[in-house]
């Protein structure tokens, strides 16, 4: 087994044989899960880092208990997101990691393209992108590929209705490519405003109207509404909107029995979903965050090398 | 007292047959003849060509020089140094300066700085508005007097279309343009990018065409309405260009340039490059479509110039991810090879005259300056010499021009001035270009 990648910025240039190496060896990491003893030594002795440019307790802490369960030392590196000169103080961030010796950095920004100029500039380590703006979230896109995989086996010809902000979603456009990629079919739904002008460039279906979007959907995944979008004028109320797209028990009736529904958390109740879909038997939302933590085991394996002991 | 030898001449509209000889002198064309035809006086230094062409000085309508108030991004001297080391002999620096140059007092600053460089000729384009700010219109009388080449509120569009008809009129009777930067604002807040595959595949607030289109539309209604002269910069989509071809066939009084990037590069770019700042600028770069809508409208005359809207950075503004990087594309020192690099590569879609004049007589007419632009017997000896042959690779560490990022970096182009010449004086010459020749 061998991995040619030294940085995840996105998925977008991964082969299926890439996304199906990563199940693979996700799966192994998730046995380690069930173990009393959770602890394996393959990255002792390695340095990750943590910056997170956005607050997202989730995405850093799963990354922390990945690397901490792989032995490896994790630090968080406090960064502020608000100052004028954040793109300055970010540069003189990286020449101090290098000179720190990380292994690997964990970024999270609110800007585009940010991981690229991380890899850019870092000789030695590798980046990883824990979502960068509007852009890609790559590892999302990979625990939700592993949830569907563990549950459904393959994905071939299964049907996948991402639903909501697909505009202002990084979340959509990794899982857009990665599903695409295993051989899944991927929908769009959500008001014309919140999505891209040229949205045939996303290679998936749009279809304006939800419940032919999840018409037999194997997959139903919600995506989070920002309040900014009402404000920005994209939508005229969050109660229109739920009303138009929030998931509730009579639509999933529309998607395949035993549909998956999905989300990437934190979960707006009452607004893309109603609680009780959130709730009830089909939410795979946690399984989902365990999900998370066992995929970034795995990358930080693969991209780390793995010591043999 | 000059003696240039064995050049093929471009006089401003055509490419003469076989090689001229011309005697400069007191920072005149005294004499043009057949190769070989005449001796001049022993005084004169010679300059063999060797078949090089010989083209007026050319002329970019559009560059940022940034002085008064940002001197770390460029200043009017190394500006001016840029543009003759690039093969312009005159650069029409913009107003959105700190102070803008809204006022003759600073028209004057300008050109006295301009003077000082002993480079390219540097000539002012005062803003439309007092402070650009878009409310009242500036003394545009008394920077015309003071040797304003044109006005414009560049880097913004002229605020209302009321104004911008004032304007118009105010600065026919002048004898002036009003160089207008086509954007409606309401749509490219926060815009980054162009609103296509990047924009969607990004999420990066994309900035449609129709903003251009728009914009442009306004424009040619306005002028149509006042009859006076309104030339549009930086035309970057399809459908623009359609406007004006429609606008030029209506008769209004129309002109417009595009630049060396919007006819090399494309949105695609910026993915290509992993986000890389040195392809973010505004207008963004569009798509192969509208790249090759711009080829077309050089070949059909419906461009008038080709102007480079250089807009140089300090590299603490530049060097940073794309979404925080300064918005602009610095070339001074490379368009004319970028421009003519790219013209062969695509087996010369059209006639060289035609791609001369872009440079030459097309941005002279738009700025409505007679003396400037071409050569003949008695006129002004503004002269650049290109060598077609002539590869070279571009290496932005080694420029004039402070800024030190630029998208064609590394780039091995063919084409490139070897000589520029103001008033009859040498004001660059390319040390390895195989001319000998002296700075004066
Ligand atoms: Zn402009």
């Amino acid at each position: 087994m061998s991995w040619r990648r030294k940085h995840l910025i996105d998925v977008d240039d991964w082969e299926r044989e890439d996304f199906e190496l990563l199940l693979e060896q996700t799966s192994n990491m998730d046995s380690i899960l069930d173990r009393s003893i959770k602890k394996a030594p393959a990255l002792r002795g390695k340095i990750v880092v943590n910056i997170f440019y956005e607050p997202s307790t989730r995405t850093r802490t799963s990354f922390e208990i990945a690397g901490k369960l792989l032995s490896a030392d994790v630090i968080n590196w406090t960064a502020s997101g608000s100052s004028a000169a954040k793109g300055e103080s970010l540069r003189d961030t990286i020449w101090t990691l290098e000179a720190m010796g990380a292994d690997a950095v964990v970024i999270r920004h609110g800007e585009v393209g940010v991981p690229y100029y991380l890899a850019e500039k870092l000789k030695k380590a590798s980046v990883i992108n824990g979502g960068d703006g509007t852009h890609a979230h790559p590892t999302q896109a990979l625990l939700d590929l592993y949830t569907a995989w563990r549950e459904l086996g393959s994905l071939d010809g299964k049907k996948v209705a991402i639903v909501g902000d697909i505009l202002h979603s990084r979340v959509a456009r990794s899982d857009i490519y990665a599903f695409k990629a295993v051989g899944a079919e991927v929908y769009l739904s959500g008001p014309s405003t919140l999505m891209p002008t040229d949205i045939n460039s996303l290679n998936a279906m749009y279809e304006p109207n939800i419940a032919e979007a999840i018409e037999g959907a194997d997959i139903v995944y919600m995506l989070r509404i920002q309040r900014e979008r009402q404000d920005a004028g994209l939508f005229p109320s969050l109660d229109e909107y739920h009303r138009r797209y929030g998931l509730t028990d009579k639509l999933l009736g529309k998607a395949k029995k035993g549909a998956l529904v999905m989300h990437p958390g934190p979960i707006n109740r009452g607004v893309e979903i109603a609680s009780s879909v959130a709730d009830g038997p089909q939410s795979f939302v946690l399984k989902q965050v365990r999900a998370g933590v066992a995929v970034r085991m795995a990358l930080l394996y693969l991209m780390l090398g793995g010591v043999k002991e | 007292m000059k003696w240039l030898v064995n050049g093929r001449l471009f006089d401003g509209e055509l490419l003469r047959e076989g090689l001229c000889d011309l005697v400069i002198d007191k920072g005149r064309v005294a004499k043009i003849a057949p190769a070989g035809r005449f001796v001049p006086p022993e005084a004169a230094t010679k300059i063999d060509l060797d078949g090089r062409i010989i083209a007026p000085g050319f002329i970019d309508l559009h560059a940022h020089l940034r002085d008064p108030g940002q001197e770390w991004r460029e200043d009017i001297v190394s500006g001016s140094r840029a543009a003759a080391a690039g093969g312009f002999t005159t650069v029409v620096a913009m107003p959105n300066t700190d102070p803008p140059i809204d006022r003759s007092s600073l028209v004057r600053y300008v050109l006295e700085r301009g003077q000082s460089a002993g480079a390219a000729r540097v000539l002012p384009a005062g803003s439309v508005t007092k402070g650009r700010r878009g409310q009242e219109l500036a003394e545009m009388w008394f920077m015309a007097n003071e040797g304003a080449a044109i006005f414009t509120d560049d880097g913004l569009p002229v605020s209302t279309a009321h104004l911008l008809r004032t304007a118009l009129l105010y600065a026919d009777d002048l004898g002036m343009a009003i160089m207008e930067h086509p954007e409606e604002l309401s749509l490219t807040k926060d815009a980054q990018v162009n609103d296509g595959p990047c924009a969607a595949r990004s999420g990066l607030k994309g900035a449609p065409k129709s903003a251009e289109l728009i914009a442009v539309e306004r424009g040619i209604a306005l002028a149509k309405d006042t009859g006076a002269h309104l030339h549009l910069t930086h035309l970057s989509a399809e459908e623009s260009l359609e406007a004006v071809r429609r606008a030029k066939e209506d008769g209004i009084n129309i002109t417009c340039d595009v630049t060396p990037h919007h006819l090399t590069l494309d949105e695609s770019l910026i993915e290509k490059s992993g986000y890389n700042s040195a392809y973010k600028v505004n207008p963004p770069l569009r798509s192969e479509r509208d790249l090759e809508a711009l080829w077309e409208g050089l070949a059909d005359g419906t461009v008038d110039a080709i102007a480079t809207d250089h807009a140089p950075y300090h590299l603490d503004e530049k060097d940073l991810p794309f979404q925080e990087a300064a918005s602009g594309i610095a070339s001074l020192e490379c368009a004319v090879a970028v421009v003519f690099d790219a013209w062969l590569k695509r087996g010369k879609p059209f006639g060289i005259e035609r791609l001369l004049r872009l440079f030459t007589a097309g941005p002279a007419s738009v700025l409505r300056k007679s003396d400037l632009g071409r050569i003949e017997e008695g006129s002004v000896a503004d002269i650049t010499a290109l060598d077609i042959g002539r590869e070279r690779r571009v290496e932005a560490k080694r420029w004039e021009s402070k800024a030190r990022i630029t998208p064609w970096e590394g780039s091995a182009l063919c084409g490139w001035p070897v000589m520029t010449m103001r008033e009859g004086k040498v004001i660059w010459v390319d040390g390895d270009g195989g001319l000998h020749a002296e700075r004066d």
